[in-house]
């Protein structure tokens, strides 16, 4: 690997600039870091050149750890957003800095700049001082001084920013084409979606200091496992569906599943389905696609001609089958893009009522697809909705929580996503014991919804089942909360139902390969309950998060912990329920042996 | 149409009516700088040639006044260096690194703007002389510092010591750190990145603040007044003499050193005139050049 980062971290003052980041790239990879302003991506380029330093983790270049190497000795070549050349030095003088600084004679620097102008084109400009030349000239020039020393490892931060359209494309080309001649393993950071497409071999989207997803462009694009990068890569229509004989239902059709997608065995209940704005076919009467599958009816409210393509804006008013991820229950917009064929043939206008249908669906591997507050009145599901976890997931996720009354007995499709109740000091579990009894696959009590929650503690049931729906809640909670996550372990010399170092090594490695975040392991010795208590600080408000494998296991858990609990409950508590199927599935078994597809 | 035409005449009426205020505004600023500059420019060497040129020379050539002269350039040959050192590492912690008391520091170094540089001498004095804290072991020790040259080259040092890193830090600032930051990833040491890289970019900032600070280590009269003690031929600064001289009715004399206190300030400022003029004509050859600051600050010269 040329570039190993291992739970990269790095604070300013109160706030995470990077959570947590983990990744290896290969050699002579072009690996482009994209994420929105502020979400930490060129501190996590700084600090791969030693320009910040870090507050935890490692960096590993070429086998060398350099996490307390200067960046004079990283040997990396750094390309600035602002280009950052000596404006008082010529352009050869600029390109034969890193010689110089290491002591190369001039006639080896005369021809090192010569090749170096060739490489990036501007042969014969090497008197020049840099305001003399275009912006793309400077950029060049600015790649050129990087690359001179020849390090192994070449850093650009939002290389085009400053460049118009025009020169960024043929720049991004060049770029390109300079990175396969010499073959070296580069970043690039951008928040530009279309240049991380066109020229990443792979992509990390980041967010909030954390990398959310790493991989291919299509890959990311068609197949993404986070409600983060169905978003940010491009237009997403993002609704519910519902698991039905290995398939999944979204609206009139039940579509196929392919079981060997990596977003992991098909789960039960209800899903995020992503259906992108090509893949929605329009008809007036017959869909004009055989191959699509009804999703319902929508009204065109808004047609837009864009070159090549025409983009369709569709109102769609919910039903029991078809609603939207982001707002459940409410009146929502579809957008479909069609080729100027298919706008040719099927003439729509502003007000029609069409058919909707979609060519193929993707599902969203993430647990919570939609948050359910439950109480027994009004002003108890208000108490819900204005706590700050509910609002902090409400807002990070784009969810608009769904209210649901439970004094006449519990809506089925409250159990579907996360369902959310009022933690009763008195009652303890209670509450969440009786979601979990209806069927609910995962519950969150609210004890203090007051304060925002600054830590996330994690224990799971030593069995497969638990841990699989459990690290998935995780990691969808890590990516959407500003938290730090701890799991807990039983030591090794106390061997707990078969739980041991390597199983220690094993689940670290399956969340962070599964969801591309990692947490912390701290094992313990002795009692459960004693190790969770210790490690609730009334100070830092805790979320405390515990994986069960079976309804009748998690009553024996609630049970020991309850009462120890009680004196000083955790702000919240999230109950996450395996699939009991899951232990006696081979095939699940072998997911999770292969840690790659952990849904 | 008409309204263009309306538009036109009352443009002309504007530009009248702004040629009157032009004029007023040129004609009062001429006025108070003949009064306030011209004047006393001409009444001092006026003075100072009243008796003849013979008078004169013999004024500006004698030992006391020669000893004066070379107590000046000694002092300012001391405390410019010093100053520029400080400021230059003043500038560059306080535009290119983030730390705890950033802010007081900024403070401090105004401070000898806003104290009235007689205090900045009575510091000296209370802290150096006999009565002050230090004294008694000062004497026990044999060492001067009040009433002596040590004393006048301390309380000259005070009192100039924020105009270079004062001119320096907005510059250094405006500038941000990624030239540095390109030198060290590319491989150089601190030395060569401060020498190759930040030096020549800030080198014009850095003359303009070793002029100013210059003029005011030569013209600096309060301050050494407290610590210098009046020893003639052995503690008078250029602007001391010209006091004491005065106060002795020696009138010719002081006008004469006056005179040539003026000769030093014009020198400067044809040095500050030329290097702003140089670098003005070398931004205007290369116009991506990020514009500095007016090098004729007001709150830097102030």
């Amino acid at each position: 690997m040329s570039i190993s980062l291992e739970q990269v971290s790095k604070h300013y003052g109160g706030s995470v600039a990077i959570s947590d980041v983990s990744v290896e790239i290969a050699d002579g990879e072009l690996f482009v870091l994209l994420g929105p302003s502020g979400s930490g991506k060129s501190t996590l380029l700084r600090a791969i050149a030693g320009l910040t330093p870090i507050d935890r983790g490692r960096i590993v270049l070429h086998g060398r750890d350099v996490t307390h190497v200067s960046a004079r000795e990283r040997e990396v070549g750094f390309v600035f957003q602002n280009y950052a050349l000596f404006r008082h030095m010529t352009v050869a003088e600029n390109i034969e800095f890193a010689l110089r600084a290491r002591g190369v004679g001039a006639a080896a620097r005369r021809a090192r700049v010569n090749e170096l102008l060739e490489l990036v084109s501007l042969q014969g400009l090497g008197k020049r001082l840099p305001s003399e030349l275009s912006g793309g000239q400077q950029q060049r020039v600015a790649v050129a001084r990087a690359l001179a020393h020849e390090p192994r490892v070449l850093l650009l931060d939002e290389p085009f920013g400053a460049l118009d359209a025009k020169i960024r494309d043929e720049l991004r080309r060049a770029i390109r084409d300079i990175q396969r001649t010499v073959g070296i393993t580069t970043i690039l950071v951008t928040h530009d979606q279309e240049e991380a497409f066109t020229m990443a071999d792979r992509i990390g989207v980041m967010d909030r200091g954390r990398l959310q997803e790493t991989d291919e462009p299509r890959v990311l694009y068609t197949r993404p496992r986070t409600r983060f990068a169905a978003t940010f890569l491009g237009a997403a229509n993002l609704l519910l569906g519902r698991i039905e004989g290995g398939g999944v239902r979204v609206g009139n059709t039940v579509f196929d599943t392919n079981p060997s997608e990596r977003g992991g065995p098909p789960r039960h209940g209800e899903v995020t389905v992503l259906i992108r704005p090509e893949d929605i076919v329009l008809g007036r009467s017959e869909l004009s696609a055989a191959s699509a599958g009804e999703l319902g009816y929508g009204t065109v409210r808004q047609i837009e001609f864009v070159g090549v393509l025409e983009r369709v804006r569709l109102h769609v008013e919910p039903n029991e089958w078809l609603t939207s991820a982001l707002a459940p229950g409410a009146r929502f917009t579809i957008e479909a893009t069609r080729n100027s064929r298919d706008a040719e043939t099927t003439k729509l206008e502003v007000g029609q009522r069409v058919r909707i249908g979609a060519k193929h669906v993707h599902v969203l591997p993430t647990p919570i697809s939609s948050l359910r507050l439950v109480g027994a009145s009004e002003p108890d599901v208000e108490r819900l909705a204005s706590s700050s976890l509910v609002r902090e997931l409400a807002t990070r996720m784009h969810i608009a929580p769904v209210r649901h009354l439970s004094s006449s007995g519990i809506p089925p499709e409250a159990l579907g996503g996360l369902a959310v109740v009022p933690f009763d000091r008195a009652g303890g579990f209670d509450g969440i014991a009786r979601l979990l009894d209806e069927g609910a696959r995962q519950v969150l009590g609210i004890a203090d919804g007051h304060r925002r929650i600054e830590r996330l503690v994690i224990y799971i049931q030593p069995t497969r089942a638990a841990r699989e729906a459990a690290l998935a809640a995780a990691g969808t909670l890590l990516r959407h909360l500003a938290v730090e996550g701890t799991l807990l372990v039983p030591a090794a010399d106390r061997t707990v139902r078969g739980t041991s170092y390597r199983d220690l090594l094993d689940i670290r490695h399956a969340a962070l390969r599964a969801h591309g975040v990692d947490v912390r392991t701290e094992t313990f010795r002795g009692d459960v309950a004693d190790a969770i208590g210790k490690r609730i600080h009334p100070s830092a408000p805790t979320l405390l998060l515990l994986g069960v494998s079976s309804p009748s296991s998690c009553y024996g858990l609630i049970e020991e912990l309850g009462p120890r609990l009680a004196p000083r409950p955790p702000a919240a508590t999230l109950i996450v329920r395996g699939n009991a199927d899951a232990d006696r599935d081979a095939n699940t078994i072998s997911y999770l042996r292969s840690a790659s597809v952990l849904g | 149409m008409i309204a263009a035409a309306q538009g036109v005449r009352a443009d002309a009426a504007n530009d009248a009516g702004s040629r009157v205020v032009r004029i007023a505004l040129i004609g009062i600023s001429l006025l108070f700088l003949t009064l306030i500059l011209i004047v006393p420019v001409i009444a001092v060497l006026g003075h100072a040639f009243a008796d003849g040129l013979d008078v004169y020379l013999a004024a500006i050539t004698s030992p006391e006044t020669l000893s004066a002269v070379r107590l000046t350039l000694t002092t300012a040959a001391i405390v410019v260096p010093i100053n520029t050192v400080f400021g230059v590492a003043a500038a560059w912690a306080i535009a290119k690194f983030d730390f705890r008391g950033k802010h007081l520091l900024v403070t401090l170094i105004d401070l000898p703007f806003s104290v009235s540089p007689v205090i900045a001498g009575l510091v000296f004095v209370l802290l150096f002389g006999a009565q002050g804290r230090l004294g008694p072991w000062l004497d026990a020790h044999d060492i001067s510092i009040v009433f002596a040259f040590p004393g006048i080259v301390l309380a000259t040092l005070l009192v100039t010591f924020p105009y270079v890193a004062r001119e320096l830090i907005p510059v250094m600032q405006m500038q941000g750190r990624e030239a540095e930051e390109a030198a060290i990833s590319l491989g150089a040491n601190g030395w060569t990145t401060f020498f190759r890289v930040t030096l020549p970019s800030i080198r014009w900032a850095l003359l303009y603040g070793i002029i100013l600070c210059n003029a005011r280590a030569m013209g600096e009269f309060g301050a050494v007044a407290v610590v210098s003690g009046h020893i003639r031929g052995l503690t008078t600064t250029m602007p001391l003499h010209v006091e004491i001289l005065y106060n002795e009715y020696d009138l010719t004399g002081a006008f004469a050193v006056a005179s040539l206190l003026m000769l030093l300030a014009l020198l400067t400022m044809i040095a500050k005139t030329t290097i702003e003029h140089y670098g003005l004509t070398r931004r205007r050859r290369l116009p991506h050049i990020p514009r500095g600051p007016k090098r004729n600050d007001p709150g830097i010269s102030a």
